[in-house]
């Protein structure tokens, strides 16, 4: 017999909504679930939801069309919803020179195009993060559902969350720690093609160390990311703008990129996440520093 | 196509065949039935389940009425007509039957008498004319288990022929102390038989609670049944006065009968649809592997059933029924549970549900036993119930049940709420702060979570 108990309607449901009941208890912490559990898009485990306020017949303001949630957005809605809930958030807010990496790009463009490479600032992100999750264990850890461990990682896998056409999947780069440039760059462009396919394996998904999540190339200037447990922090990443930064009395253009790290106040402090991303930003604005 | 086409088809009409024919059907689909019986219902309705359940109610009035003087009612000697008591049972499976028609043919399922063997994964052969179909579910169920080595003899019977009832004989011999051979030795003995029944196992009934077990064996044996357990047929000769069994182990000696019913057991039907060649998987004991969506490894081939091994109840079949006829049909189904009664309707009753203490204890799992003896329950001393027993088995950490064995008068209808409590997840307390009514037989369920939880105050 199952360890999760639920009644057979309830089981019976969550067949039919495709929902794996082991799976939702244990992320809801819990050893019983009952049908309100599985009622899609609710802020899951949170505060008592009341739905009646999206029970509103919108036709009585003008025309409207309605279209079925597809059932991929639904598990991602649902699990949006219980992360949100139950994950006490902080966003710390930061950005990083890119002046280096700029010009490290653009050197290296030859020899990327010989490669066949697209060597991106994301890979150079990625590459920075991962160092810095080396040198804070703390970040590169998960809660044990009653909260009572923390489990620390000795492994650096990055997620990678990607906009596709059916909804929001994160594919994961292993040992990020230990793989270079080209090969990072080489595999999330290569996750990222497979997930707009939904060629993307089970088991090339969980497991991350913290996942990036980044609009750089779209735009904006900063969000509050949500962390997708059971990982601590989710690091966003806007589009790089050149600001102004005086130097004495000098005025000076600098390419920066907005970071906002997301994190899980039960496992991180303010102070620590304000290291962090200050260590992360000084790697990023130094590439150098990541081999030292 | 060719003209003889089926959108499913399902091959049985059995408990199992039927539910999954007529819930199709409810779904929209256009279903065929196909089975060899001249009526509806296979074994459990024609030669199974209700007949057996119409002999043993006959047994229980037989007893009822000889033990009427404790009660100060007499009936004089009790004797039986055994054609009339044929033809009452027969009447009764008849209805039932009658009745499967009925229903059949509310829902438009069309059904076809004869024996269906695949010749593809989407063709097959009924009695030799072709059909083509797009589903097909094998639900032909299960036959009597024949031991080597014994004679040809009319007098050895199987369960469909123990349930003919052609004639009492004076010494039955029961080889099978499951709970078919329980069953027919309740019958017999009440009709007035000598009975013996050889089980090999180390106890009746195998698999079910120990305790338990030993409330219905004193109970049998009162009413005269001997049994050997541990025991072991090594023989059978057949001379025209007598069969004659030998027997080894436990009992270590000859067993002269009238007649003898084998009752070891029963074998998948499943190699009688030749289902190799629609490439249907089988095992080497025909019966044919399916997943909790009762799907074969053939896409668009279901089975379900005694087909598909054990437990072979017609109350499983009925549910993997149900569950083939959604799955076919574009639904999410399954039968996800482990929970799936096994009742004895002999006298007094054995019924169980989940782990028993033996299996919880072989497995390793934590557990707690609590239990009530019927001696206490007024109700059952009230309607002369006899002896019996409810025991629960609880996770001592959750307080939640585990498993439930009954003996006793209507165990296997008392049983239902202790499959529901453990269905729904419930805990000792749950159980014992539900309501059960004074004075009745249930109120034992609720008498022994209270014992567990230390608040019973009728022990």
């Amino acid at each position: 017999m199952s360890d999760i108990t639920a009644p057979p309607s309830v089981r019976a449901l969550a067949r039919q909504k495709g929902i794996d009941l082991e799976k939702l208890a244990k992320d809801l912490g819990r050893t019983s679930i009952a049908r309100e559990d599985l009622e899609g898009g609710k802020p899951v485990g949170g505060p008592a939801g009341h739905t009646s306020y999206w029970d509103v017949d919108h036709n009585q303001f003008g025309p409207v069309t309605e279209e079925p949630m597809s059932r991929f957005a639904q598990v991602a809605a649902a699990n949006l919803g219980a992360a949100n809930a139950l994950i006490p958030q902080v966003t710390h807010h930061d950005r990083a020179d890119v002046t280096a990496i700029e010009a490290l790009r653009k050197e290296l463009k030859p020899e990327a195009q010989a490669r066949g490479i697209k060597l991106t600032a994301l890979a150079f992100q990625a590459k920075a993060l991962a160092r810095a999750l080396r040198e804070f264990p703390r970040f590169n850890a998960s809660l044990s559902p009653n909260g009572k461990t923390l489990t620390l990682k000795d492994y650096v896998h990055i997620g990678i969350a990607v906009d596709t056409a059916h909804g929001l999947m994160v594919p994961v780069a292993r040992d990020v720690d230990r793989k270079g440039l080209w090969q990072i760059a080489t595999e999330i462009s290569d996750l990222a093609t497979r997930a707009q396919n939904r060629k993307v394996g089970p088991d090339e998904m969980g497991g991350a160390s913290m996942t990036i999540t980044n609009l750089g190339g779209i735009g904006g200037i900063g969000f509050t990311p949500i962390v997708n447990p059971p990982e601590v922090a989710i690091l966003g990443i806007t589009r790089t703008e050149t600001v102004t930064v005086w130097e004495g009395d000098t005025p000076r253009p600098v390419p920066m990129v907005p970071l906002d790290l997301s994190y899980d106040h039960r496992a991180i402090n303010g102070a620590d996440a304000a290291r962090f991303v200050s260590y992360l930003a000084g790697l990023i604005a130094d590439p150098r520093r990541i081999m030292v | 196509m060719s003209d003889n086409h089926a959108d499913l088809i399902v091959l049985g009409a059995g408990p199992g065949g039927y539910a999954c024919a007529f819930r199709a059907a409810d779904l929209g689909r256009k279903v065929v039935m196909v089975d060899p019986r001249a009526t509806l219902g296979g074994v459990c309705l024609n030669v199974g389940c209700i007949p057996s359940k119409a002999l043993l109610h006959a047994a229980e009035v037989i007893r009822e009425a000889r033990h009427g003087d404790d009660w100060g009612i007499s009936t004089g000697r009790v004797s039986v007509d055994l054609d009339k008591l044929r033809a009452k049972k027969d009447s009764i499976v008849e209805q039932l039957t009658t009745g499967l028609v009925g229903l059949a043919k509310r829902r438009k399922v069309q059904t076809i008498r004869g024996t269906a063997q695949f010749t593809g994964d989407k063709s097959l052969e009924i009695d030799g004319t072709a059909w083509t179909f797009d589903q097909a579910v094998i639900a032909v169920g299960s036959a009597p288990v024949r031991l080597p080595g014994w004679p040809e003899d009319d007098r050895i019977w199987d369960s469909t022929d123990a349930l003919e009832l052609s004639d009492v004989p004076k010494a039955l011999a029961i080889v099978g102390g499951g709970i078919i051979g329980l069953e027919m030795a309740t019958v017999y003995a009440a009709l007035g038989s000598k009975v013996t029944v050889i089980e090999l196992m180390d106890q009746i009934a195998p698999g079910a609670d120990a305790e338990a077990v030993a409330i219905l064996r004193a109970a049998l044996e009162t009413e005269g049944v001997t049994i050997h357990t541990g025991t072991k047929v090594t023989e059978v000769k057949a001379t025209k006065a007598a069969l004659t069994l030998s027997c080894d182990g436990g009992y270590d000696g000859k067993i002269k009968a009238d007649a003898a019913i084998q009752a070891v057991g029963r074998r998948s039907n499943g190699p009688q649809v030749a289902p190799e060649a629609a490439g249907v998987e089988i095992d080497d004991r025909g019966v044919i592997p399916v997943n909790v969506s009762c799907r074969t490894n053939v896409d668009g081939i279901f089975a379900i059933g005694d087909v598909t091994g054990n437990p072979m109840l017609a109350h499983r079949a009925t549910h993997q029924g149900h569950v083939a006829a959604e799955v076919a049909s574009g639904h999410a189904a399954a039968l996800d549970t482990d929970l799936v009664p096994s009742v004895a309707y002999t006298s007094p009753e054995l019924a169980w549900a989940g782990l028993t203490q033996a299996q919880a204890k072989d497995r390793g799992v934590d557990h707690r036993v609590a239990s009530f003896p019927w001696a206490a329950s007024g109700r059952s001393l009230a309607s002369g119930g006899g002896d019996g027993l409810t025991k629960l088995v609880y996770c001592p950490e959750t307080q939640r049940l585990l498993g439930a064995t009954i003996v006793g008068r209507n165990a296997g209808e008392l049983l239902a709420e202790c499959v529901l409590a453990m269905e729904m997840g419930a805990t000792l307390e749950d159980v014992a702060l539900s309501v059960h009514a004074h004075p009745t037989l249930s109120e034992t369920v609720g008498f022994t979570a209270e014992r567990a939880l230390g608040t019973l105050t009728d022990l």
